[in-house]
């Protein structure tokens, strides 16, 4: 199986995106960067479990599904920016900060609300809801069962 | 101020204000990073424990509140209960494989001194002798088996 984790190096498609990744346009512009032997680039660091943690060439072919499938269910969850409505709540259960104006918020199947931040970190290493403990992508099937 | 150090910032204010029954976080063992609590806990009135103080030491990673926390007993009175090894180490599933972000210093000594609370009998797990010779010094490398749902 190919490795779908492998790290970000130069030929990365993802710079051909153009403007919306980065604001690191203008270094673009500027001239070529020296010539340099390619190092093997530093992998990240994936969670395949909350206590278990590996780079991602050391992942096993099981943890790279199951990784690559969070990375693919996250994306369909809404978020949101907190514009003061309190039945959002107003606390993030990760950081126990008050949500404050304008912070992108993540929305959950069961209703829980995040800092996109704080829970897309968490569900990276674990696909439940950390107030109810409920899968959240039994609850995101049902969402679109339903809808 | 790294997100752990602001998280446990936050739980120490609101520990020390508003503590819960038999729950005393100890201010004076915290250190500087936040690392390392101690936090003393009173067996619950009424239980088999009433009377007893005893020590956890809460031990916290650089990447809590997502990685659980290291939590033991520690000094001269570890309780005798059938999920508490005499070296301190704890079988509550919480500390590892049902560990969330979500829970606090807080709700772990809550669980623990429930976990007390509703013990019949007073003795340590049947495979204690080995357990303690065998283990590692850090509870979270222990590969435990969660079975008994009664205390």
């Amino acid at each position: 199986m190919g490795n779908c984790l492998k790290a970000q190096s130069a030929d990365d498609i993802s710079l051909l995106r153009g403007s919306e990744t980065q604001d690191g346009n203008d270094q673009a512009l500027g001239p070529p960067p020296p010539y340099q032997e390619r190092v093997a680039p530093r992998a990240p660091i994936y969670y395949p479990s909350p206590n278990v943690s590996r780079p991602a060439n050391l992942l096993t072919e099981d943890e790279q599904v199951k990784i690559a499938k969070r990375l693919g269910l996250i994306v369909h969850l809404p978020c949101g920016v907190y514009d003061g409505c309190s039945k959002k709540g107003k606390e993030c259960a990760i950081c126990m900060c008050d949500f404050v104006m304008g912070e992108s918020l993540r929305f959950l199947p069961c209703m829980h609300t995040y800092h996109k931040d704080c829970i897309d970190d968490w569900l990276m290493r674990s696909f439940t809801c950390p107030s109810c403990m409920e899968p959240v992508d039994a609850a995101l099937l049902t969402s679109y069962e339903t809808s | 101020m790294t997100s752990m150090e602001k998280r446990l910032q936050k739980e120490l204010q609101a520990l020390t204000k508003d503590p819960p029954a038999g729950v005393i976080v100890n201010t004076e063992s915290v250190s500087q990073n936040m690392s390392e609590w101690i936090v003393d806990l009173y067996g619950a009135p009424g239980s088999l424990y009433d009377g007893e103080k005893f020590q956890l030491s809460f031990k916290f990673s650089p990447r809590y509140p997502f990685d659980s926390p290291q939590v033991m007993f520690i000094g001269p009175n570890i309780p005798v209960h059938p999920h508490v090894y005499s070296n301190g180490h704890i079988c509550l599933s919480i500390l590892t494989d049902d560990w969330s972000p979500a829970l606090s210093v807080t709700s772990v000594c809550l669980s623990i001194v429930s976990m007390l609370s509703s013990c019949q009998e007073k003795k340590r797990p049947p495979d204690n002798a080995i357990y303690v010779k065998t283990c590692s010094k850090n509870p979270k490398k222990t590969r435990w088996f969660y079975h008994d749902d009664t205390v």
